[in-house]
């Protein structure tokens, strides 16, 4: 029996006594094709399948055994062997049993599919009006899909068992979306004529709020997950000031994302959208709230906990203030006095630039970019 | 396999219509203030008018997404499987499938019922009532006011009635309000048990009955069921009759339930003791009496009296007629002769002042009073303009039974009158709102389609009743032999014979293909004239077809039998398309079948072997010819003789066969 019979058998079957050797196609070709080519046994086992779903386990299980069978075979032929036996005795009894069966059945001829009868300007959308299987006579395209047999085309889409398992979007085209927009255009409200530009919402809406609502074909119309609720706010559009971003920062930790600046709470603990969102809201004027206010202990914190690197007071800054010092000629040392020379010689250009250059490195890490500026900065303060 | 599939698709749809919803909440002002203020935006938050939400009911969205879909003419209604195996193809296998369908759904629910302990498990969120177990069991067993109520709330109408009984002998007063429901439930049914939810339906056909259209054949009809009648002494009238101090409300119950089962004179001296106790009727009582009004009178003007008196009486008693009232009044007018012509339009105008809009059983009984069904037209059909005018483009929805006889009664009257342009009207008006929900059960449905296509195979051009014809065939309507005959007709009337083939796929696809007289139709058609040979052709196909129908037949029955003139009909098909083979087979049929070839036909088929030049042919066509004993054989034997070049065997036949026919002669 090739594949082709085997398709013939779906179709004379209907479309849901699948054979779970066929189901397989795509994913396990390789075993497909062992079981195609070990004639009696790899037959045998389809029909088998064919005649009972509830033996699909079972005949998934023979499948495999079928798909080690090629490699078996070539140590030992004769266990092998009364393996394929069996198997062809079981099944010349199904087929027996199924001729009868199918004789009685094709008394009825199956009609002739209603593409035959469509129009080529008919309203496409009234065939497929909401998401469904594929059905072959009710789709005017000469689809085909599947293993092609023996270097042929892929088998027709009659009783096309691939074709029923892919999702489709027969009933999403753009014809039918339009007219659903169209048609829920009155559940709309109208957007305000002043919010004209992104920014302008950014500016005076900048919390957002993000919720979820499920439609599924099922028995329940509750689906857990639309009680999560995520709040976005920029940190910009906070009233902050330095002291008090940062620590809004640190305690949002990973909830906030440094390069968009936008801060991002995602609250699922409470059982309803509602109570979700109330907490959101809670979770955003609490940390605003306790970012403002300075701890005592917060006096404590040495260079080694700050954020970032800080110019001012380090030990670069003191290094780069003696060198130059040193450097300058000696008589103009003793004129001046201690605190005129340290804001000159920090208000060089030289000076700012260096600084900047390593703060840069300091805080973005050590690129070769950055490096290589440093470098040049170093060059130009000390004038080599 | 099935279940993974679905569960498959289910989750795509899960996935992708998931709808992602975005609120701009306008934020804690506390928090932005100083921002806004800081940053200077062009518009201030007060300036930006935010729109109110939106509220609508439950259903609206899926409603408003209904309503871009429309019918698919290829398609077959949505019950069924879309499968070409599975989809019905002729009235019977609609009506099986459907029945089919309906009886596996009632087992899963009796069963269900049945058996509730094992249905417990709610899997439906939020709760949906309807799927759960029902109880139609009695819980409470022993005789109290609460056991009685059960039993009337079960519709349980002997069990009700016995307890009741049982509570007077015992002692126990029923109250007032409890007897009034037990009298509603006895007299709705007539005072026996419902057999399960049949006796409504019954209920609704009986008022169907007396429409002319019922008397059409209908397969069973439900005056063949035996109708319940009002009995003597029946539980009702004993209750009632036990009551110390019956009310409006019990009245009304046992005036309904006689009308209803046609007690109509009890039904006016039931009437004529509640105005003695000095009670008020209600509107109800009143309904059910001008119903029961041409009941029990004899002329027309009797029973017009009759039903005037009745609405004084009402205005009198300061009762407000509703709409069953009109309709009421318009039914009992339909049963007064020629008064009824006259009194129909103040009725309605007089109702109209009060405010109650005729619904689609009104108009359908003013159409009925005007055209009579049988009735010679006599230059009305103003009215049926008039009552269109008045309809189009109104959605309408049920509100009294006779609504569903408003459309195939007017499509009756525009079949009765050729008047195609209010036909669309009508059919127009199916196509508005709800409206095809008012077009009643299949039956009522075909017969509607049936006049309505016969009108257009009457009155239209071909290219339109084909337009309609692919539009409504066989999506909505599988067409009975009769109407399959107007079409042919109708091609026949156009000279588009040439389509004939593929009507007769039709027909054979809708089950007419073992009907004797269609099918000798098509063949007598299409061997009435030469047509191009690209047509011949397909003719011949065709004719082939029909011929496999003679010999199988349907379902493995032969039903068709050859006839000369079916026979002929097939054989000058195919010699029209040259197959001489075929033919000739054919022409064996003759003998096989008892019946004479004409000399016409044998003439055909020598002209046609002559072209050939098949003289052996000839000769045997001779021969089977003077099997039949055909008085004009002569003829064909000197036509043969002059026209083929015969050898000397075959001229030795032909003078046998030709001293043969002298000899019979």
């Amino acid at each position: 029996m090739n594949v082709q019979q085997i398709f013939d058998h779906l179709i004379i079957r209907g479309p849901f006594a699948a054979p779970h050797a066929v189901l397989y196609f795509p994913l396990r070709v390789a075993c497909v094709r062992s079981v195609c080519r070990s004639d009696a046994a790899g037959s045998s086992n389809m029909s088998a399948s064919i005649c009972h779903p509830a033996l699909s386990s079972i005949c998934r299980i023979k499948c495999n055994i079928n798909g080690i069978y090629r490699v078996i075979s070539f140590s030992g032929r004769v266990r092998s062997s009364s393996v394929l036996s069996t198997s062809a005795v079981s099944a010349e009894r199904e087929t027996a049993g199924k001729g009868a069966r199918v004789q009685r059945r094709s008394k009825r001829p199956a009609g002739e599919p209603r593409t035959e009868r469509m129009s080529v300007s008919q309203d496409w959308t009234a065939v497929y009006p909401i998401a469904a299987s594929f059905k072959p006579s009710a789709v005017p395209l000469p689809v085909r899909m599947g293993y092609p047999v023996k270097r042929g085309v892929p088998p027709e889409k009659k009783g096309n068992l691939e074709l029923l398992k892919i999702p489709n979007f027969l009933h999403l085209t753009p014809v039918a979306i339009k007219q659903h927009c169209q048609a829920l255009k009155q559940f709309c409200t109208e957007w305000p004529s002043a919010l004209d530009s992104d920014d302008k919402c950014m500016k005076l809406f900048p919390i957002q709020t993000r919720s979820k609502e499920f439609v599924s074909a099922g028995p329940s119309l509750r689906n857990p997950d639309a009680r999560i609720v995520t709040l976005k706010v920029k940190l910009s559009s906070l009233n902050l000031d330095d002291h008090a971003r940062k620590k809004m920062i640190k305690l949002c930790g990973e909830r906030y994302a440094k390069d968009t600046d936008t801060l991002t709470i995602t609250t699922d603990s409470c059982p309803l959208r509602k109570q979700n969102y109330d907490y959101a809201m809670y979770l955003l004027t609490v940390l605003y709230h306790e970012s403002w206010k300075t701890e005592a202990w917060e006096a404590e914190k040495t260079r080694a906990d700050t954020e970032e690197y800080e110019w001012e007071d380090s030990p670069s800054q003191k290094n780069v203030l003696a060198t130059l010092v040193r450097m300058r000629p000696l008589g103009a040392r003793d004129e001046e006095e201690e605190g005129g020379v340290r804001e000159e010689v920090l208000g060089q250009p030289e000076v700012q630039e260096y600084r900047d250059t390593l703060v840069k490195m300091k805080n973005e890490g050590e690129t070769e970019d950055n490096v290589q500026k440093y470098k040049e900065a170093v060059k130009k303060l000390l004038n080599i | 396999m099935a279940s993974s599939c679905t569960q498959a698709l289910r989750h795509h749809v899960c996935k992708s219509s998931r709808l992602f919803h975005i609120n701009t909440q306008k934020s804690n002002r506390n928090l932005t203030l100083s921002s806004a203020a800081h940053q200077q935006p062009a518009v201030s938050a007060s300036e930006i008018a935010v729109p109110k939400k939106k509220t609508w009911s439950k259903e609206a969205l899926l409603q408003a997404l209904a309503s871009t879909v429309n019918r698919d003419p290829s398609a077959s209604h949505y019950r069924f499987q879309d499968d070409p195996f599975l989809t019905p193809r002729t009235a019977g296998e609609y009506k099986l499938f459907s029945l089919s369908q309906e009886s596996g759904r009632n087992a899963a629910k009796y069963f269900i019922d049945k058996f509730p302990k094992y249905f417990q498990k709610d899997y439906a969120e939020p709760h949906i009532p309807c799927l759960m177990p029902e109880s139609h069991e009695l819980q409470i067993e022993e005789s109290s006011e609460a056991a009685l109520i059960e039993r009337i709330q079960l519709r349980k109408v002997r069990a009700a009635a016995d307890l009741y009984d049982q509570l007077l002998q015992a002692g126990t007063s029923v109250s007032l309000d409890v007897t009034n429901q037990l009298l509603d439930l006895i007299c709705f049914y007539g005072d026996h048990d419902p057999v399960q939810d049949a006796p409504e339906q019954r209920a609704e056909e009986t008022v169907v009955q007396d429409e002319s259209q019922s008397k059409k054949g209908r397969p069973h009809k439900p005056s063949d069921l035996p109708r319940a009648v009002w009995k003597e002494k029946n539980n009702a009238e004993r209750i009632f009759a036990l009551l110390s101090e019956p009310n409006t409300r019990s009245y009304s119950a046992l005036i309904r339930g006689m009308v209803k089962y046609g007690a109509y004179s009890k039904a006016f001296s039931t009437y004529t003791d509640l105005l003695n106790n000095r009670l008020t009727a209600d509107v109800h009582i009143f309904n059910a009496l001008i119903t029961a009004a041409p009941e029990v009178q004899e002329k027309y003007n009797e029973k017009w009296e009759l039903i005037l008196d009745l609405l004084k009486q009402m205005a009198e008693q300061k009762i407000r007629p509703n709409l069953l009232t009109l309709n009421a009044v318009l039914k009992a007018l339909r049963r007064c002769g020629a008064l009824g012509k006259s009194q129909a339009f103040p009725v309605i105008s007089e109702m109209k002042a009060l405010a109650i809009e005729p619904s689609l059983a009104s108009y359908n009984h003013v159409l009925c009073i005007f055209y009579k069904a049988g009735a010679p037209i006599q230059g009305q059909s103003d009215v049926l303009q008039e009552v269109m005018n008045e309809v189009s483009g109104k959605s309408f929805r049920s509100q009294d039974p006779d609504d569903a006889l408003f459309f195939i009664t007017a499509m009756r009257i525009c079949l009765d009158t050729k008047d195609m342009e209010q036909a669309y009207r009508v059919h127009e008006l199916l196509g508005v709102g709800d409206n095809w929900r008012l077009l009643g059960e299949v039956f009522q449905q075909n017969i509607y389609y049936a006049r309505f296509f016969s009108l257009l195979c009457m009155m239209e051009n071909i290219d339109v009743v084909l337009k309609w014809y692919r539009d409504q065939i066989p999506s909505v309507y599988y067409p009975n032999s009769n109407v399959m005959r107007d079409l042919l007709q109708a091609l026949d009337t156009d000279n588009r014979l040439d389509l004939i083939p593929q009507i007769w796929k039709d027909i054979e696809q809708l089950g007419h293909g073992n009907r004797q007289n269609l099918v000798e139709e098509v063949l007598t058609l299409m061997a009435r004239e030469k047509q191009s040979q690209e047509v011949q052709e397909s003719f011949a196909q065709c004719a082939l077809d029909v011929k496999k129908m003679y010999e199988t037949g349907d379902r493995g029955k032969v039903t068709l039998s050859w006839t000369a003139s079916s026979l002929s009909d097939v054989i000058s098909i195919l010699l029209a398309a040259q197959r001489r083979l075929e033919a000739w087979d054919m022409l064996k049929l003759f003998k096989t079948n008892n019946r004479v070839p004409s000399e016409e036909l044998l003439n055909k088929f020598l002209t046609c072997i002559k072209e050939s030049g098949d003289v052996n042919q000839a000769v045997e066509l001779l021969q089977i010819a003077a099997g039949f004993c055909l008085p004009e054989m002569s003829k064909l034997i000197q036509r043969v003789q002059q026209e083929f070049q015969l050898s000397e065997q075959q001229m030795s036949i032909l003078s046998d066969l030709e001293l043969q026919t002298y000899n019979s002669d």
